[in-house]
C-alpha cells in the first residue's frame, strides 16, 4: 500500500531527509552539515526518530537556519504527529510555521503534506487542517498532495498555477469534497481525490461530485483520479455519461470497492477509447467483464486490472468487500 | 559442510527435550545425522511432565526445545484443551519453569534462570534495558504491579504518554495474543490482532489478522488477557522493505549473529503463519547499508544478556529509515528458520540453523562452563 513506505521521490527529485539529530541540543553549534545540492532533492523535514523528543516545528526552526531555502522546489512534510498531544495543536502548528516562512521558499513548486505511514500513524486517524491559507501563501506552488483528513477544509478556494492536486485519505468528507468542486483551479490538470469509506467518513454522494464531473470549472484538466472508494460503482455509472471525460487521457478509479456493476456501466456509457489509461487495478471484477475490458479498450487504451489482491470475504452470510486503504 | 566425527564433537552425545513429533525435532535430528554424529536421543516433554524429571548422563549434550504445538503437553502445562486457546499462558510458564528446573545432570546449552527471563516479556525488557540495548519505551519493564484490567491498561498507557502501543501477553510467543493498540483523544480506538472471540468469550488465535474499532470488544479481549499477565511497548515505526513495514528475526549461536529473515507484512503483525511475507536478505543489506553491522551488533548485545543461553532468535525492528534499530523480542526457541542457510561472513555460512548449533556446541559449552564454573570444577574434554 502507498502508505507502506516514506516517499523516495516526489516532484520529480529524490527525497533527502534534514537529519533530526541537528536539533538535537547537543548539536547547537553545529552550523553545516553534508547535504546534495539544495535544488536537486525534494527535502523532507518529519519526525521520524522511533525515540525523537524534538517537534517539527524545533526541526523546522533548525531546517531553516542550517539550509539555503531559496533554491528548494521540492519540499515534503513528514510525520508531525506527536501522540502524547492533542492531534489538531501539532498540524496547525505545521500549517502556521510554513506559511510564515514563506518568503523563505521562493522556488517551490513541489509540496507534500503529510509523508506519513501506517506504522507511524493511520491514514485515517491523520489531523490535516484548513488548506487554502496555506495555497494563498503560495501561488506559485503547480502540486500540492494532501494525506490525511481529519479536521481538512479548503474554503473559498483558488489557485492560479497548481496543476496536480491530489488527496490521499480513507474517508474525503462531502464537505471537502463539495469545497473543492467549487473551488477555481484553472490550471489543473491533474486531480485526485481519494473518496473512501463512511467508517472514516468519507460521506461524500454523487451529487457533490457533480460539478468534478461536469468539468466547467476545471477547463485544463486531463487527469481524474475517483480512487478508493466504498462507492466506486456508482462513480463509474456517473462517470459514464459525465461530460468531463471527453477531455480526459487519464482515469483513475483503481483501489475502491469496484464490481462487475461499475464496470458495466463504465462500458455501456460513452466512448473511452480516447483515453491513454485506464487504471482499474485493485478490484472485484469477474474474469467475463475483465476480458469485455480488455476487448473494448486494449490496446488502444493501456489498461490496469489487476486485482492487487482485492479479496472478497463471506462471514455469516454476508458478503465483505474493503477498500485498499480504509484505515 | 564437512561432516563432523564424534571427536569433533568433543566426545558427547547429543539429547534433545522435545515434542518428538513435531518438526523442530525431526530436523535437528536430520542435521545431527547428516553432520556425521549418532541420531540424538530424544527426551520427550510428555515424559519429562509425567515423570517429574529427567537425568542426563556426563557426555550428553541436552538441547532443549519448544513444548508448543503438542495437544497433550499444551494441556497439561497451559490447562486447555484446544491448543488455538489464547488462555493458560501463566499457568503453563510455572509449569514449563519447574519441568525444566526438573532435569538434571548432562551439559547444559541453556539455563534455567535465563529461560525464566526469557520466557518473560517484561523482566526480559529490563534486563535488555539495564544492559543498554535499545528497546521500545515500556511502563512493564521488570517486576512492577501487574495490569489489572483494561482500565489499568489505559491508565498505564496515558501515564507513559504511549497513544499507540504493542500489548503482549507476558508468556506469549508467536504474536499469540498481541494486539496492536491505537488510542485517539477523542476516543476512538483500534486494535488490530489475530486473537478471535467467541460468543462464549473464550479466546482463539486465528490465522487471520483483523481489526476490533470499539472500546466494549478489546476491553474485553483484555480483561480477559490480564490474569495471564501483559507486558506494553511503544509502538516503533518500523522501516519498510520492498514496499512493506518489515522486522528481522537475527538467530545467535554462541554470540554471534548466524542467520536473518526478514518478515514484511501491510499489517502491524508480521509473523509467517498471519501472512507475513519473507524479504530478500540481500534486500535488507542493501536497505541498512552503512549500519548493517550494527544491526548485527545489536543482536548479539541484546544475546549477550544471556550468556548461559547458547542459542537465542532476536527480533530486531529496523526504524529511521533503516539507520537504527530497537530490539522487539528475543525468543529461546527462535531457531525455526527452515531452508534459511548462515550469514555470508559468519561462522555459520551456508550451514541450516541446527547444523550451526551442532558446530558451535562443544566449544561453547567448554568456554562457558570454564567462565561460569568455580576453578576447580570438572570440565568434560
Amino acid at each position: 500500500m502507498i502508505n507502506d513506505d516514506h516517499l523516495s521521490e516526489f516532484g520529480g527529485l529524490p527525497v533527502f531527509d534534514f537529519p533530526e539529530r541537528l536539533a538535537e541540543p547537543e548539536h547547537a553549534d553545529t552550523a553545516s552539515f553534508d547535504h546534495p545540492a539544495v535544488e536537486s532533492v525534494a527535502w523532507r523535514v518529519g519526525r521520524i526518530g522511533w525515540d525523537s523528543e524534538v517537534s517539527w516545528t524545533d526541526l523546522f526552526d533548525r531546517f531553516l537556519e542550517l539550509v539555503d531555502t531559496t533554491r528548494i522546489r521540492a519540499f515534503v512534510v513528514g510525520s508531525w504527529v506527536d501522540i502524547e498531544e492533542d492531534p489538531e495543536e501539532p498540524v496547525n502548528a505545521v500549517l502556521e510555521r510554513l506559511v510564515a516562512a514563506r518568503d523563505r521558499f521562493p522556488a517551490l513548486r513541489a509540496l507534500f503534506l503529510g509523508d506519513i505511514t501506517q506504522e507511524e500513524n493511520e491514514i485515517s486517524w491523520i489531523y490535516q487542517g484548513q488548506l487554502t491559507g496555506l495555497l494563498n501563501a503560495f501561488p506559485e506552488l503547480t502540486e500540492i498532495v494532501v494525506r490525511g483528513s481529519e479536521q481538512l477544509s479548503f474554503p473559498a478556494v483558488r489557485h492560479e498555477r497548481l496543476k496536480k492536486l491530489t488527496i490521499q485519505t480513507g474517508g474525503l468528507p462531502a464537505t471537502v469534497v463539495r469545497e473543492l468542486a467549487a473551488g477555481d483551479f484553472p490550471a489543473l490538470t491533474h486531480l485526485e481525490l481519494w473518496l473512501g469509506t463512511p467508517n472514516y467518513h468519507g460521506d461524500a454522494e454523487i451529487a457533490d461530485l457533480a460539478p468534478i464531473l461536469a468539468g466547467d470549472r476545471l477547463p485544463a484538466l486531463r487527469h481524474l483520479g475517483l480512487r478508493n472508494s466504498e462507492i466506486q460503482d456508482e462513480v463509474c455509472a456517473a462517470l459514464a455519461a459525465a461530460p468531463v471525460v471527453a477531455r480526459l487521457e487519464s482515469l483513475d478509479l483503481s483501489l475502491g470497492i469496484l464490481t462487475d456493476t461499475g464496470a458495466a456501466a463504465l462500458l455501456g456509457g460513452q466512448p473511452l477509447t480516447h483515453l491513454k489509461r485506464l487504471d482499474l487495478h485493485y478490484n472485484y471484477l469477474s474474469p467475463e467483464i475483465r476480458e469485455r475490458l480488455r476487448e473494448t479498450l486494449s490496446p488502444k487504451v493501456e489498461l490496469d486490472l489487476d486485482t492487487g489482491g482485492a479479496e472478497t470475504h463471506s462471514y455469516e452470510g454476508e458478503v465483505w468487500r474493503y477498500v485498499s486503504i480504509g484505515e | 559442510m564437512t561432516p563432523l566425527s564424534p571427536a569433533h564433537s568433543g566426545g558427547y552425545r547429543w539429547v534433545v527435550v522435545g515434542n518428538g513429533e513435531n518438526r523442530r525435532v525431526r530436523l535437528f535430528r536430520a542435521a545431527a545425522t547428516a553432520a556425521g554424529l549418532p541420531t540424538p536421543r530424544v527426551v520427550e516433554w510428555l515424559d519429562v511432565l509425567r515423570d517429574g524429571g529427567h537425568h542426563f548422563a556426563d557426555d550428553e549434550l541436552v538441547r532443549l526445545d519448544s513444548p508448543g504445538e503438542h495437544s497433550e503437553v499444551d494441556r497439561v502445562l497451559r490447562g486447555v484443551t484446544d491448543p488455538t486457546r489464547v488462555e493458560g499462558t501463566a499457568r503453563w510458564y510455572t509449569g514449563f519453569g519447574a519441568a525444566v528446573a526438573s532435569l538434571r545432570g548432562g551439559c547444559r546449552l541453556d539455563d534455567p534462570a535465563e529461560l525464566a527471563v526469557l520466557f518473560d516479556k517484561r523482566l526480559c525488557h529490563a534486563r535488555l534495558t539495564a544492559a543498554g540495548v535499545a528497546v521500545p519505551a515500556s511502563p512493564t519493564s521488570g517486576p512492577v504491579a501487574p495490569i489489572r484490567d483494561w482500565g489499568d491498561l489505559r491508565a498505564r498507557m496515558r501515564a507513559a504518554g504511549l497513544a499507540r502501543a504493542f500489548v503482549k501477553i507476558a508468556h506469549g510467543s508467536s504474536a499469540s495474543g498481541v494486539l496492536a493498540l491505537e488510542t485517539h483523544p477523542a476516543g476512538r480506538i483500534r486494535a488490530t490482532t489475530s486473537v478471535e472471540v467467541t460468543p462464549s468469550g473464550a479466546l482463539h488465535n486465528s490465522l487471520r489478522v483483523r481489526r476490533y474499532h470499539t472500546e466494549s470488544e478489546i476491553a474485553a479481549i483484555v480483561d480477559r488477557l490480564a490474569p495471564d499477565g501483559l507486558h506494553i511497548e511503544q509502538w516503533v515505526p518500523k522501516s519498510s522493505l520492498q514496499g512493506r513495514p518489515c522486522d528481522l528475526r537475527i538467530l545467535v549461536v554462541a554470540g554471534r549473529a548466524t542467520h536473518l529473515v526478514a518478515r514484511r507484512s501491510t499489517m502491524p503483525i508480521t509473523n509467517l503463519h498471519l501472512g507475513g511475507e519473507r524479504g530478500d536478505p540481500d534486500a535488507v543489506r542493501a536497505a541498512a547499508g552503512e549500519h548493517w553491522t550494527r544491526a548485527l551488533e545489536l543482536a548479539e548485545r541484546a544475546a549477550a544478556c544471556f550468556p548461559r543461553t547458547m542459542c537465542v532468535g532476536v527480533d530486531l525492528l529496523p526504524t529511521t529509515h533503516w539507520r537504527e534499530f530497537v530490539i522487539g523480542e528475543v525468543n529461546a526457541f527462535g531457531d525455526l528458520l527452515p531452508r534459511i542457510t548462515g550469514l555470508p561472513g559468519s561462522p555459520a555460512a551456508g550451514a541450516d540453523t541446527y547444523t550451526a548449533q551442532i558446530a558451535a556446541a562443544p566449544r561453547w559449552y567448554g568456554a562457558v562452563r570454564t567462565a561460569f564454573a568455580p576453578e576447580d570444577e570438572h570440565v568434560p574434554a
